[in-house]
């Protein structure tokens, strides 16, 4: 399994949240069991990465946390995208496909 | 099942938040920790176990009390700065360089002091004179916004201070780039500049704002958060 750094890890921690939160509201533990999932392990949030983190993004309006009851379960905090957090996602996704492009091709360079 | 809410709470308060958002943060923590605890006990951990590795997914506390409150006050503490310093700092520089300026080109022309080889000294009383007025007002304003001790001082007297640093810089770009003209000469002129321009200013400005900079800093900030 490649390992990936802590600083590009910061970097696409944003990323992350938001992309897991345009699916449908998730609360926190949740968040970072979709996250550690849709990556294969790849990226894991624990409690101190993540909540800085989400509640960050809550004070930039990227992301609205309300507390729910949801039927069956206990009262949870559920957080969802802000349209702001939907626009910033946009681009967003593509400075990181740009991102893995030039490195893909630096790569190929590099093994060339 | 541990008291996670318990847990939390001994380990991340006093938060300094308002009472209510620091209670949902415990409960949000302490739920985040019960649900980890409860799936490691479903993968088959004992109890301790899980307990041990719920815990050890936070390396330092204090770290995370930190970063909580930095999060939660991020735009709390841009607006204070903004508020208590750089507002009223930048306002009272921009009245000290414009009456400067006025006096500078209104008669009567200021008294000038020959001192050594061509130094002189020019004695803008009239502008010197209004300092502390300045002063006073940058203190006052900083302080009706919140301002801590500092942040008043620095709203007075940060005219007297850019213009110190800006000197200092000249002078050392000076040293550099004319290489060849007498260090000393250029060492009194600076020691002239930063007495007129600079240390004369800061005491009287600070001088103006002294009537200001007693009063409860606490009580200031409570009253710009609450703003």
């Amino acid at each position: 399994m490649v390992s990936i750094g802590p600083q590009i890890k910061r970097g696409s921690a944003e990323l992350a949240i938001l992309s897991v939160l345009a699916e449908g509201p998730l609360h926190g533990y949740q968040i970072a069991k979709r996250i550690e999932h849709q990556t294969r392990g790849l990226l894991r949030f624990n409690l101190a990465s993540l909540y800085p983190l989400l509640y960050r993004m809550e004070k930039r309006g990227w992301v609205k946390g309300t507390w729910e009851d949801p039927p069956g379960g206990r009262r949870r905090r559920y957080y969802r995208l802000a349209p702001a957090g939907r626009r910033r996602l946009v681009p967003l996704r593509e400075e990181w496909a740009q991102f893995f492009r030039a490195l893909n091709r630096l790569a190929g360079v590099a093994h060339a | 099942m541990p008291d996670w809410q318990e847990i939390a709470r001994r380990r991340l308060t006093p938060l300094a938040l308002e009472a209510k958002r620091q209670e949902e943060i415990i409960v949000e923590l302490a739920d985040h920790l019960e649900d980890l605890y409860s799936d490691l006990v479903r993968q088959g951990k004992s109890e301790v176990e899980a307990l041990k590795f719920a815990l050890s997914t936070v390396a330092d506390w204090d770290e995370l009390r930190r970063e909580i409150q930095l999060a939660a006050n991020e735009e709390v503490i841009m607006k204070y700065r903004i508020k208590t310093l750089w507002l009223p700092g930048v306002c009272t520089s921009v009245l000290s360089s414009v009456l400067l300026q006025w006096f500078q080109r209104v008669p009567p022309a200021p008294p000038v002091i020959r001192l050594w080889q061509g130094t002189y000294l020019i004695i803008h009383w009239g502008w010197l004179l209004c300092l502390p007025l300045i002063g006073a007002l940058g203190a006052y304003w900083s302080r009706r916004a919140g301002g801590k001790l500092l942040d008043r001082v620095l709203a007075a007297s940060l005219y007297a201070l850019a213009l110190t640093c800006a000197m200092a810089l000249g002078f050392c770009i000076g040293l550099v780039s004319d290489f060849g003209a007498s260090l000393r000469l250029g060492l009194v002129g600076f020691v002239v500049d930063l007495l007129g321009y600079g240390i004369a200013p800061f005491l009287l400005l600070l001088l103006g704002a002294l009537p200001f900079l007693r009063g409860d800093a606490a009580e200031s900030r409570r009253a710009a958060v609450s703003h």
